[in-house]
């Protein structure tokens, strides 16, 4: 056990005093919160709907000022366009009239407007625009704004009142939510972002433990180490160091991140609740079973690392084990949908799965205590055997060099030594 | 101290290895493991150091079992290596610490082996940033930072310049000084005659020849003479040799600047000893041939294939 403590000292002193991982990590923070703390300094109204006024905040209601208008352009061939429905559609656009579509077309094309619009019926339009963005919803407004002159020029003919009949048709209907339990649609994306993360601490901190273990073979440094420690304290102090050095990145980023918009949730409107307003409940099953999760993969990483004496060899070595993580976080994104579904049940219950599956059920569908004691307890039975395999498997392959060694020659090789 | 090691077996799956390896060595002596490549001698090491299981044979120290861990021991691997992006200090005292040592006793230790090796200035330094032979020092310092009392080294001369080897010849001098157990393993034999008590030579994994070198020397070297003229070349002095006293010797080999003489039954040194003196041969040198550890090494392993 004091072995243990004196390789994940010397470990965790690798990560803390490398420049690279806490610059990362330092960086990674700052920009977190930086960018989260950005409506407090600059005025985003324009996305997060609120106006900040000295130090609070107030909604906007998406007005904007005079000098941000753009110039539209329209001539109206059909003689249905209404200005004032237009200005009211299109509240940051300044309406201009052009001659004919010619002189709106050498405009556009001159960019002195931004785009032009030809009625050329009472159910038809052209549309000009010099570029046109991926996001631009412009042909989608006016093209509301044209039904919208069609309804009232047809009402008008047959002598309808379109304010009855519209009110009768989008009459309000007020709805009172009494969520009993989960609310998946507003659980869905935070859930969602939890398990990337997680799938990222397995991938990317699960190599750099694979990296770490074969790096030793490959400096020979094994060679000192293993006669002067056990296997056991070599592997565990490794790869619990490397845990604790992505728990810690990932939980000061990901904290940093949480903290930074709790302070300025109201700056930003609620906006961001969806992904960063996420239940302590959830976070705790989250820190549990992720953590659980990391833990047994990374011990299998560190064992795949033993496998193979070329830090080049790795891929090979661990591309096995990364078809099941891979597998896993697809599937588990997938049955997202449907929490409560037979096929999560069963995934939540499996080492190589529960990670992600039992907290997604935590938050999102029905669960019972015992069965999170129960897939934690077989998560945490699984890491432990998963350790002595990987130690075994990391005693057995660090003095053997030379080409990779396969997963299942090294499975009977340890069978037959047993 | 007495390390005995007795009867080792180990097989790689179906392949027998090491076939029975026995020898000893006690506090205050040196012994030389020696080999060619692939004999044995490393796959003895890992099972001395329990890194490897012996499929059967034992290991004692005074009698007792021995049991690694609780005994101070620095290996040098053949295999050099450490962390080349950790500094100097960092990896010795590690390395001292999980040998048993507390991080003040390792960091005190750690200086004084750099210090004594002559790579103080370096030990805030970066492995990857010092040259070759003072990584091989670092390496030494790494041994013996943690005051072993059984200290291995696998070709501890490969690398080092003759001002660094002689730096080392002394700091084995007073290991062996102190009482320590020394398992020296070189193909350099001529270093393992400078330390070496006893040796043990190892081939296709069997012990092939152990006990003290200077009783092997005397065995080896019995019944043989040498001897170069002045008058004479080599060729020639054969030639006089199996002529003249065909009867009391015959030429057993031929080195560069002398004959080695085997006597024949009956005869002894005094009978050649007159010849020569009966001859107009002007000896140069005569007396009783002692084999160099190289010779025996390669008749003892060449015998055996």
């Amino acid at each position: 056990m004091k072995r243990f403590g004196i390789v994940l000292k010397y470990e965790l002193k690798e990560y803390f005093t490398n420049k690279v991982f806490m610059g990362l990590t330092v960086a990674l923070v700052v920009l977190g919160a930086a960018a989260l703390f950005l409506p407090r300094f600059v005025d985003m109204s324009g996305f997060t709907g609120v106006k900040v006024v000295g130090g609070g905040s107030e909604e906007t209601g998406g007005e904007s000022t005079e000098e941000e208008k753009a110039l539209y352009l329209y001539v109206d061939e059909a003689g249905v366009v209404q200005l004032q429905i237009l200005q009211e559609m299109f509240p940051d656009v300044d309406w201009q009239e052009a001659g004919d579509a010619d002189a709106l077309r050498a405009s556009v094309e001159a960019q002195d407007a931004e785009a032009g619009f030809v009625v050329t019926g009472a159910t038809q339009y052209e549309y000009y625009v010099y570029n046109k963005a991926m996001t631009d919803r412009n042909p989608d407004i006016f093209g509301q704004a044209m039904k919208l002159f069609y309804r009232i020029q047809y009402s008008r003919e047959k002598g309808w009142d379109l304010g009855e009949i519209t009110a009768m048709y989008d009459v309000p209907v007020t709805v009172t939510e009494q969520i009993l339990n989960k609310d998946s649609g507003s659980n869905y994306w935070y859930c969602y972002v939890l398990v990337i993360i997680v799938f990222m601490l397995i991938v990317y901190y699960g190599q750099m433990i694979a990296v770490s273990v074969t790096s030793e073979k490959s400096n020979r440094a094994i060679e000192v180490l293993v006669t002067s420690t056990s296997p056991n304290s070599l592997l565990f102090g490794k790869v619990i160091a490397g845990a604790v050095g992505g728990v810690f990145q990932m939980g000061v980023i990901l904290g940093a991140v949480l903290l930074s918009y709790q302070v300025n949730r109201e700056q930003w409107g609620g906006m961001l609740d969806m992904f960063l307003h996420i239940p302590g409940n959830v976070l705790i099953s989250f820190a549990f079973f992720g953590l659980g999760g990391y833990l047994f993969y990374a011990f299998l990483f560190g064992a795949m690392g033993a496998l193979v004496s070329k830090t080049e060899d790795i891929s090979k070595s661990v591309s096995g084990l990364m078809v099941v993580v891979m597998g896993v976080y697809f599937f588990s994104l997938m049955q997202l949908m449907n929490v409560d579904g037979p096929v999560i049940k069963v995934l939540s219950f499996l080492p190589i799965s529960s990670y992600s599956t039992m907290f997604a059920r935590v938050a999102m569908g029905s669960v019972a205590i015992w069965e999170i004691v129960l897939s934690f307890l077989i998560l945490a039975v699984s890491i432990v055997g998963t350790g002595m395999v990987g130690a075994k498997l990391y005693r057995m392959g660090t003095l053997r060099y030379g080409n990779p060694i396969k997963i299942g020659t090294a499975l009977k090789d340890l069978r037959k030594s047993d | 101290m007495k390390l005995e090691v007795k009867g080792i077996r180990k097989s790689f799956g179906d392949k027998e290895v090491l076939h029975g390896i026995d020898f000893h060595v006690e506090s205050g002596k040196a012994l030389g493991l020696l080999g060619r490549n692939g004999a044995g001698k490393t796959t003895t090491i890992r099972i001395l150091m329990d890194v490897f299981h012996a499929n059967s044979g034992e290991i004692l120290l005074d009698g007792i079992r021995f049991v690694p861990a609780k005994h101070r021991i620095g290996y040098l691997p053949e295999e050099r290596g450490l962390y080349p992006k950790r500094t100097v200090i960092d990896q010795m005292v590690y390395l001292a610490c999980l040998r048993g040592m507390n991080p003040k006793e390792a960091r005190e230790s750690a200086k004084k082996w750099l210090s004594r090796l002559e790579v103080s200035e370096y030990e805030t330094r970066k492995l990857e940033t010092l040259s070759k032979g003072n990584q091989q020092k670092v390496q030494l310092a790494a041994t013996l930072v943690s005051n072993p009392e059984i200290v291995i080294l696998d070709e501890p001369f490969s690398g080092l310049d003759p001002v660094n080897s002689q730096i080392l010849k002394d700091v084995v001098n007073e290991l062996i000084a102190d009482n320590r157990i020394v398992i020296f393993s070189s193909h350099q034999m001529s270093y393992v005659e400078e330390f070496c008590d006893e040796i043990a030579i190892i081939n296709q994994g069997e012990v092939v020849l152990a006990g003290k070198l200077r009783d092997i020397k005397k065995e080896y070297g019995k019944n043989r003479l040498m001897l170069a003229a002045e008058n004479l070349s080599l060729e020639e002095l054969a030639d006089r040799a199996e002529r003249e006293w065909a009867d009391l010797v015959c030429v057993s080999d031929r080195k560069k600047d002398f004959l080695i003489l085997e006597l024949k039954e009956g005869a002894d040194r005094r009978k050649i000893m007159a010849a020569l003196a009966a001859s107009d041969v002007e000896v140069e040198r005569f007396g009783r041939y002692e084999p160099s550890l190289n010779d025996i090494f390669v008749v003892k392993v060449g015998e055996e294939e």
